[in-house]
């Protein structure tokens, strides 16, 4: 798709306010609503490992600190190494012709096994790490020195806190306890408080106490040398390189370890509204489909911008757009100014109504119904304020524009079928299947001070017909509605005045 | 990997730690004895594809979009954890601007729905990492140098002091000294700055420090080819140097040695010795090589001077040695403190959604107000 090398010309306002091309835009079928990546709840479906593609359960990944044990990085440049075999080296002291000749089965070439960088050509013999005689696992972990210390010091905290939540219980029976003993400190109430909520009083020793940390007056001096010896910054590490092994952080480059890589993983996205998925993807790692994908895509008419004339102001100038409909059903389109509100509306036989779905599913189940530690309370964000502003008028038809159905064989259909529709020829220069090319007119701004060479943008709701084939309790039979969304353009840059 | 590890890892409830911090933040889950990892705090804003670091907000609702991608980022390429309903510990500064504070929030609760929310006072859950529970804690990070004692589990909040004598101030000093061999385009130059202070650059001792300002000053270390698109000579005298601003004293005799001391002396005379004694350092400027024992020296000199020894009968300075990194330590504070299952320090989503706001400080280290939060629910 041209889409993804493209700047977005044409973008459509989500309903968060977000502004983004149709390919990045989700249509969520339950609420009617377009979606978007800001708006929508993310979550992680299966973690898997980019280089051999394992995926594993996730209290397993948790178990493995979401860490692949097989594969690795580089320490230098944070590329996947390859395990590399090499024959291995013949023993020393031994004749080994003699015992291969003796043993009749001869035994296979003894291999050993090294990991190597073919990026920036750093190996594990590099490092001084020892050849392995397996190709995979074995290899040395480097444990954090510090682990029993900090372990110790986790068990104390949990044991801290059950004391704090029980005298945070018993607080509950004494409430005006007085602390005037502290007041020599002149600590405020509020810390002398704080500290008879939790402070691990030294009298309080217990045996569960880790040994407290003893602070010491001697500190390890600065080398002399530096100040003398050169410094050879090839053999330095960056602080990347450091950072990306946070306990060790070594300094030089042949202290550099391998690290495990890292997971990656799948993640599927929700509405936030009805809770209902916009997009997720296979479980294996090895597919690219998704059992979900409620693109916008394919749900909203598209919109490119065919040409544009110079922008001059003060000018009235064409714009030839191509508009495309993606559906299985024909929709009328019309263009309204960006003023216009976008609630859905539904025409039935009493008039023009308005439906705004994402109330009405509330309303359909009782919330009083469900007793209240079950119901979820719904988060709401403000919306992004939208910061765009059209920077032309435009001038838009008030006829009608039906756009046939998507039909995938008529592509290859020469015959110009135009399915006879009555366009308005002012409007419709062209049309082709589900597609069609109008003519609008577009006029930069005259009191505004738009420079030379500033790019022009141009904004208007689209409204356009909808088939909703989601059954639901109110509506067995597919549902007709006019859903409106706004979309700005950016049509060129000015050329100069008039 | 240990038994008690493995059985905490598949356990259910995983709490998130993050320490944002305005150069780097460290994340990874509480009970861990080391962060995940530590990436630059910044994004690359999706409209402009520029990189922006996330500190450097014009306003809150610019912060709150900065944030979100940056957080964003956090949960699903280097935590991977899908953060509805989760419970997460941000470690920070007492001295956090409010605004950030409120928008941070903001950004978890309304747009990441989390569960719960643990503000962890950076320089108290330091001390976490000790087993003790008196500690002068210096953090010197990249934005500036704050310090808050720590007196039998208490901040004492009334000494607390902060300069901008940071990542950095070193970062502007060197890049005066090396205006001329620079490249001058953007966001690189800084890179190409923290990496020369990284590999090259140390602080120097004390007597050396003082030859320097002498007609006579001492032979410069050996210079560094510093290799690049164009090798740039990295002169000895910019390394030695380039840490000078952290103990020179501007007129106002402030640098990082004199806000320990002038902390001291806002302490009450009791607590004095104790916090002289057990002086913690945190964040990553305190790595730099010599960084402790200039201090040390520094410290010891000042004590005899004439502007401290009237004030402090202290001779003695003692430093801790955390069971991590010092630049992350914190981090390691929140992820030892936050193991514990501390309903009344939280911040439910609940609660949150019903008061819109974050409770100040003050009130958050108060009990008792959280206490009557629980009761009224
Ligand atoms: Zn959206
Ligand atoms: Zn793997
Ligand atoms: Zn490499
Ligand atoms: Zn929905």
């Amino acid at each position: 798709m041209a889409y993804l090398f493209q700047p977005d010309y044409v973008r459509y306002v989500c309903s968060c306010g977000s502004v983004k091309p149709v390919s990045k835009i989700y249509f969520c079928r339950h609420c009617l609503k377009v979606r978007c990546g800001y708006c929508v709840c993310h979550e992680v479906d299966s973690h898997y490992c980019s280089n051999c593609m394992e995926n594993l359960p996730s209290p397993e990944v948790r178990l493995k600190k979401n860490k692949c044990s097989n594969c690795f990085e580089c320490p230098c440049c944070f590329q996947t190494l390859s395990t590399r075999a090499a024959p291995a080296p013949v023993r020393a002291g031994g004749n080994p012709s003699v015992e291969d000749t003796k043993s009749l089965a001869k035994p296979p070439p003894k291999k050993v096994y090294y990991l190597s960088c073919s990026f920036c050509r750093w190996t594990s013999r590099d490092a001084g790490i020892p050849d392995q005689f397996v190709a995979t696992g074995g290899w040395p972990e480097q444990e954090n020195p510090h682990l029993a210390r900090i372990v110790a010091l986790l068990e104390y905290h949990k044991i801290l806190a059950s004391r704090e939540r029980q005298q945070s219980e018993r607080k509950k029976f004494h409430p005006k306890r007085t602390y005037m003993q502290f007041e020599k400190f002149a600590m405020s109430s509020v810390m002398v408080r704080k500290r008879a909520g939790l402070c691990p009083l030294p009298q309080s020793q217990q045996s569960d106490y880790p040994q407290p940390a003893v602070a010491s007056e001697e500190v390890e001096e600065l080398s002399p040398d530096i100040f003398t010896q050169p410094l050879d910054i090839t053999k330095i590490t960056t602080l990347e390189q450091r950072l990306k092994h946070p306990d060790v952080q070594a300094e030089e480059i042949n202290q550099l370890r391998p690290q495990h890589k890292q997971f990656l993983m799948k993640r599927s996205q929700r509405c936030r509204v009805c809770e209902h998925n916009v997009c997720k993807p296979e479980y294996s790692p090895q597919s690219i489909k998704f059992k979900i994908q409620l693109a916008a895509f394919y749900h909203i008419p598209e919109v490119r911008i065919v040409t544009c004339e110079p922008l001059r102001i003060g000018q009235t100038s064409e714009l030839l757009l191509k508009l495309c409909n993606p559906t299985q059903h024909q929709t009328q389109i019309m263009l309204f100014p960006l003023s216009t509100s976008i609630t859905p509306t539904t025409v039935t036989a009493a008039g023009t109504k308005e439906v705004d779905r994402e109330n009405m599913q509330l309303g359909c189940e009782s919330p009083n119904l469900l007793p209240s530690l079950v119901r979820q309370i719904t988060v709401t964000e403000d919306p992004k304020p939208l910061k765009l502003s059209p920077q032309a008028e435009i001038i838009l038809p008030e006829s009608i524009l039906i756009l046939p159905p998507r039909d995938d064989a008529a592509e290859y259909d020469d015959t110009g079928d135009t399915h006879n529709f009555q366009d308005d020829p002012k409007l419709v220069v062209w049309r082709k299947g589900n597609k069609a090319v109008i003519r609008l007119l577009v006029k930069p701004n005259e009191d505004e001070q738009i420079e030379e060479g500033k790019e022009i943008t141009v904004g208007f709701v689209m409204q356009y017909g909808y088939v909703n084939t989601i059954a639901t309790l109110e509506h067995k039979e597919p549902q007709k509605l006019d859903l409106k969304i706004k979309l700005f353009l950016s049509i060129g840059k000015l050329v100069g005045s008039t | 990997m240990s038994l008690y590890e493995g059985i905490r890892l598949i356990s259910d409830k995983q709490t998130v730690v993050f320490d944002i911090g305005s150069a780097y933040t460290k994340y990874g889950y509480a009970g861990e004895s080391v962060p995940r990892g530590i990436i630059k705090t910044e994004v690359k804003c999706p409209e402009s594809g520029k990189i922006r670091k996330v500190f450097s907000y014009e306003d809150s609702q610019d912060l709150y979009q900065l944030l979100v991608e940056f957080i964003h980022l956090l949960f699903f390429r280097h935590v991977v954890v899908s953060p509805k309903d989760i419970k997460v510990i941000i470690v920070e500064s007492i001295l956090t601007p409010t605004e950030f504070r409120d928008t941070l929030a903001k950004v978890f609760f309304r747009h990441f729905e989390i569960g719960s929310l643990m503000l962890a006072p950076s320089h108290l859950v330091a001390v976490s990492t000790l087993g003790v529970s008196t500690a002068l804690v210096l953090d010197v990070g990249y934005k500036e140098a704050t310090l808050i004692p720590i007196y039998e589990g208490v901040p004492v909040l009334k000494a607390w002091q902060a300069l901008p004598l940071a990542g950095h101030a070193v970062h502007e000093c060197i890049k005066k000294e090396l205006k001329t061999v620079l490249p001058n385009d953007g966001s690189d130059v800084e890179k190409t700055i923290e990496d020369i202070k990284v590999r090259t650059c140390f602080v120097t001792t004390i007597e050396r420090s003082l030859k320097l300002q002498t007609d006579e000053p001492p032979i410069a270390p050996p210079s560094v080819k510093y290799p690049g698109v164009k090798t740039i000579t990295v002169p000895g005298s910019v390394r030695e140097k380039a840490f000078e601003l952290l103990w020179e004293r501007d007129n106002d005799n402030l640098s990082v040695p004199t806000m320990i001391l002038d902390a001291i002396v806002k302490c009450p005379v009791d607590m004095r010795h104790p916090l002289a004694e057990n002086i913690l350092l945190i964040g990553g400027t305190t790595m730099a090589k010599g960084f402790l024992p200039r201090l040390k020296s520094e410290l010891l000199t000042l004590l005899k001077s004439n502007l401290y020894s009237e004030k402090l009968k202290i001779s003695t300075v003692k430093f801790h040695k955390a069971p991590s990194k010092a630049n992350y330590t914190a981090w390691l504070g929140g992820a030892i403190f936050g193991i514990a299952d501390l309903p009344l320090r939280c911040l439910t989503k609940e609660n949150y959604l019903m008061s819109n706001r974050v409770p100040d400080w003050a009130s958050l280290i108060d009990n008792q107000k959280s206490d009557s939060l629980i009761n009224s629910m």
